[in-house]
Order: C-alpha cells, then sequence, then structure tokens
C-alpha cells in the first residue's frame, strides 16, 4: 500500500528533528567542527523538506483547491522565519557563541514545532483528502529532488 | 475554517495569554496571605468556608486563570480550533474569571451572600462562555490526535464541573445544603481536577514532550486509551458516592493510570534527544515525581484531612508543571510575536527571562512544598513558612514573566525597519 503525503512528510519532520538534536548535541559539548558539519546536514534536510512543500505539494494543491493566498501563503512565509533563523545560527556557529546559538536554537525549535503541527493538523489532512490519488507519483516526484 | 486555523490574525494577540498567566501568580499571593489571617485550623479542614475560598484561590484564580489562558493559544495551533474574535473572548473570560474568583472567594472569607451570588454569576459568564466555545470548536476538528480528544473530555468535564459548581454555589445561596451535598462536592471535585487539570495536563504532555525535548512519544496506549478510561472512571466516582458504593477500586484504577502516565512522562523526559540544559524541566520532573507520590498518598495513607494532598497534587504537581509551561510559552510567544512584526534584532527565548532568576524562583516554589508538607507532621507552625516562600515565590514568578513582558513590550513598540537606519 502506498504511503500517505501526510505520513511522509510527518515522518520527514521526525528526522529533521533528530538532525538537530544531533546539531545541539556536538555544540553542547563545544565540538564546533563537528557541529558545523551537523548543521549542514540539517540546513539541507531542511532546506529538502521545504522545497518538497514549495515546489510540489504546495503548487498541486493550490491548482486543485483554488486556495492561493491562504494557509501555503502562511506556510511559505513560516519558512521563511525558519531560513531567517538559521542564518543568524550559521553567524553564532561562526563565532562559537554558545549561549545565543541555544538561544536561537529554542526559538527555532519552537517554531520548528509550531509550524509542523499546522501543517499535520490541517495542511496535510487536506493535502490527502485533495491528492491522496495522486500520491504516489507526488512522492516520487518529492524524493526525485533530493538528487537533483 | 481552514484559512483562519493559519491565519496569524486570528491567533490571539499575545497580550491575551500574558494577562492571564501574570494574574495567575497574583492569586497565589492571595491565597498565601489568607494563612496569616485566618485562623490555620479552618484552613486546613476542607469543609470550612475558607477553605473553601483557599480551595478555589487556587483552583479558579491559578489553575482554570493559566489553562484558560494557554488554551486560548493552544487551541489553534494544537487542534486548528480558531476563536472567532479572540480579543472580546478573551477580556469577557479574563474578566469575568477574575471578579468571578474574587468576589465567590471574598464571600466565603467574609460571609457575605451578595459576593457569592455575584461570584457565581460572573464564574458561570466565564466557563460557560469559555466551554461553549471550547466545545462548539473542538467538536468540529476533523482530523483527531490524542491531543484533541483530550481536550474534548477536558471541556465535557470543565462544563460538568462548572454546573455542579453552580449547584453547590445555589446551595450554599438558599441556605439549603440538602442531604447528597458532599457527594456533589466530591463529584465536584473529581470532575474539576481529574477532568479539568489532569486530563488536560496530559494531552497537552501528549505533544509537549516529544516535541520541544525531542524526547520519546508516550505509548499509544496511553495516549489514547489513559484519557478515555479516566473519563469513564470519574463518571462511575460520581454513580458510585450517590449509590453509596466503596470507592476503592476505581481509586486504585485511576491512580496506577496516573502512576503510569508519569513514569512514561518521566522515562521520555530522563532519555530525552535534546542535550542541552534545560531549567523548564525541573518544573516537569518535579510535578510529575509529586504527581506519583500524591497518588501513593491518596492510596496508602489514611487522611485526618486533605492538607497534605492537595499540597502534593495542587502545588506540587499540577501549579509546577503550569509554571514550566509559562517559562516556555511566555518567551516563546514574546520572541515569536516580535519576529512576526518583522523585528531583527531581538533577545532570544533564553535572554527573556534570566534563568538563574527562574531557578531561584523553582527553590523557593519547592521549599514552599516542603514547609506545607512537613507542617502535617511536626508543626502548624512550618504552615506560616509554607506560605511565606509561596508569596515570595509568587512574587517572583510575576517578576519574571513581566521582565519578558516588558522587553516585548519596548521592542514591539519600535518600527522594525529602525534596524536598518544608520544612526
Amino acid at each position: 500500500m502506498t504511503q500517505s503525503i501526510s505520513a511522509c512528510m510527518t515522518e520527514d519532520h521526525r528526522s529533521c528533528d533528530e538532525k538537530f538534536a544531533q546539531m545541539e548535541t556536538f555544540v553542547s559539548q563545544d565540538n564546533w567542527v563537528k557541529a558545523q558539519s551537523k548543521f549542514n546536514t540539517f540546513n539541507q534536510n531542511l532546506e529538502h523538506h521545504f522545497n518538497m512543500e514549495e515546489a510540489v505539494i504546495f503548487p498541486k494543491f493550490e491548482t486543485k483547491t483554488g486556495m492561493m493566498g491562504g494557509p501555503t501563503a502562511m506556510m511559505r512565509m513560516e519558512h521563511e522565519q525558519m531560513r531567517n533563523v538559521l542564518g543568524q545560527m550559521q553567524d553564532d556557529l561562526k563565532v562559537k557563541d554558545k549561549n545565543h546559538f541555544f538561544g536561537l536554537s529554542e526559538s527555532l525549535m519552537m517554531l520548528m514545532q509550531q509550524h509542523n503541527m499546522k501543517e499535520k493538523q490541517m495542511l496535510y489532512a487536506m493535502v490527502d483528502v485533495h491528492l491522496g490519488e495522486e500520491s504516489e507519483i507526488i512522492i516520487n516526484e518529492m524524493q526525485g529532488l533530493l538528487t537533483t | 475554517m481552514f484559512n483562519q486555523g493559519l491565519s496569524l490574525e486570528q491567533a490571539p494577540p499575545a497580550s491575551i495569554p500574558f494577562r492571564f498567566f501574570l494574574t495567575a501568580p497574583l492569586f497565589g499571593i492571595l491565597l498565601g496571605l489568607v494563612f496569616f489571617f485566618y485562623p490555620l485550623e479552618s484552613i486546613i479542614n476542607q469543609y470550612s468556608p475558607v477553605a473553601i475560598a483557599v480551595v478555589h484561590l487556587f483552583t479558579l484564580g491559578m489553575l482554570a486563570m493559566i489553562i484558560f489562558g494557554a488554551m486560548q493559544q493552544m487551541m489553534p495551533v494544537l487542534a486548528g480550533a480558531v476563536i472567532k474574535k479572540p480579543i472580546l473572548f478573551g477580556n469577557v473570560v479574563y474578566l469575568s474569571l477574575t471578579f468571578g474568583t474574587l468576589f465567590f472567594s471574598a464571600s466565603f472569607l467574609f460571609s457575605n451572600k451578595i459576593l457569592l451570588i455575584i461570584g457565581a454569576g460572573l464564574l458561570s459568564l466565564s466557563f460557560l462562555v469559555f466551554f461553549a466555545s471550547a466545545i462548539y470548536l473542538l467538536f468540529q476538528v476533523k482530523f483527531l490526535t490524542s491531543t484533541v480528544s483530550a481536550m474534548k473530555f477536558f471541556s465535557i468535564c470543565g462544563i460538568i464541573t462548572a454546573i455542579l459548581g453552580l449547584y453547590l454555589a445555589t446551595g450554599y445561596i438558599n441556605e439549603n445544603l440538602g442531604a447528597q451535598h458532599l457527594n456533589f462536592v466530591n463529584s465536584h471535585a473529581t470532575f474539576g481536577l481529574f477532568g479539568f487539570g489532569v486530563i488536560l495536563i496530559m494531552g497537552v504532555a501528549f505533544q509537549v514532550i516529544p516535541m520541544f525535548y525531542v524526547a520519546l512519544d508516550f505509548p499509544k496506549f496511553i495516549q489514547t486509551k489513559i484519557p478515555l478510561i479516566i473519563l469513564m472512571i470519574i463518571v462511575l466516582f460520581a454513580l458510585f458516592l450517590f449509590l453509596e458504593i466503596d470507592i476503592y477500586v476505581l481509586k486504585v484504577i485511576v491512580s496506577s493510570m496516573f502512576i503510569l502516565f508519569s513514569i512514561y512522562g518521566l522515562n521520555s523526559l530522563n532519555n530525552r534527544r535534546r542535550p542541552v540544559f534545560d531549567v523548564t524541566l525541573w518544573f516537569w520532573k518535579f510535578s510529575l515525581y509529586m504527581f506519583i507520590i500524591s497518588m501513593l498518598n491518596w492510596l496508602f495513607i489514611p487522611q485526618d484531612n486533605m492538607f497534605t494532598i492537595a499540597v502534593l497534587f495542587g502545588l506540587g504537581f499540577l501549579y509546577s508543571l503550569l509554571q514550566g509551561m509559562m517559562y516556555k510559552i511566555i518567551p516563546f510567544l514574546s520572541w515569536f510575536h516580535l519576529i512576526s512584526q518583522g523585528h531583527i534584532s531581538i533577545p532570544t527565548m533564553r535572554e527573556m527571562i534570566s534563568e538563574d532568576m527562574i531557578k531561584l524562583q523553582f527553590l523557593i516554589f519547592i521549599s514552599s512544598v516542603f514547609f506545607f508538607i512537613i507542617a502535617g507532621f511536626l508543626s502548624n507552625t512550618f504552615l506560616y513558612l509554607g506560605a511565606l516562600m509561596f508569596i515570595i515565590s509568587n512574587i517572583l514568578l510575576i517578576f519574571n514573566c513581566a521582565n519578558a513582558v516588558r522587553k516585548y513590550k519596548q521592542i514591539s513598540k519600535l518600527n522594525p525597519l529602525d534596524t536598518f537606519i544608520k544612526k
């Protein structure tokens, strides 16, 4: 049986959370080299997740439902907020400012979780309803983004 | 519905939950002050008018105040349930709850029936507005998570608690308590504390612990079955009381459920994957340990009065957990609303409230719990010390939370674009 889009995306949220925790572990140990490496991995994963939504799910959802400026626009805006915080965290890694880094990582964590909840609670549920029949094609298309 | 769920304009302004959170410790201070103006024996005897006032300063002024404030923020995010006019709704619930609690408690402290009529009326308004909206919104949610289910049960228990409370208040107003008065009191307390208090906390914990601490999920059985079992037991509890059937079996089942929940919660927190020290964990862990101890105490230790268990359960479990949540929610909302307004140069969440001050407040708070408990074994004099520490801890809680709110207000007054203007 094909995995639903919401299950696939929720799994990816969890995977991002894991990378996030690993990145924090290295910062807490003052292992800045590995912290930077994990930050890069986390950043790539998160960016890939955003891409799956912005390049595949959102346009298809918007076309199917005609909802152009509502939920997807809000999600895109929150993606931008998270990208901004990530940029500031990168600055902290460069100057090895642990306290400020954790202040930001805490904020990012809360932001991500609140965002994930909204997606899981509403957007993905709606996506499953409207795009459920195309889920296999959509998941393949999203996974294809990995190699591009 | 869906568009509204994701619109920032539909989320309540930060000032709404903040006013609920900052008011709760004020009631804590009032509660502490009662110990210095009324005979200790009257506070310890749970059926005395002074004890009724003290209990409601806590359950309405602190517990309901924080829960109502937090729910207005959590319902849109965790359940997609958006309140249509958040400012009006927040103001009505806040003002009627605040003044209702003041009048209601004052009526028992000063033996004044007029105050009781006004207080009961205002509280009815507050609970009716809150729960009518919550039930209406939550029962429309299509995508059910364990948290949404728990919120539904919480709402049902909340409205039943309020109806029973109104019935009891009417008895006091008419000076006709009836033969079943104590059964009504105990049913009211069970629906309130276990249904309104514990079920909601469980539902929130199912989401918050794995999310904010990157920790293990609670097992599916705990998430899906335990809140439902608790709801059924609460109903049976009331039924057994009125039918005069021994409730000990129900006590054993419900305590086991609570202890199981606490053990999984502690296990999840102890094995969390976020390595960062987080002072709010102190509140969570202390709370869950106190929950276990309070249940063991309730099951196995014969009680002369309910004071010790009330302290263990009410302050040790409920209030510590709610304080831990406030220390997470207030800095996050301050930060989040500022960043959403476009401000760039803002304090991080950790810079909103000094961690050392939170630690100090926590230590003073747990010392108050400690003194309240040892008073039962040593001397009632320790109640004064406990009350003093409790007052101080609430003053510090206000100070800490107000500090974050002050920073938020200062920055939100500025124009975000000023950051880019070189002076």
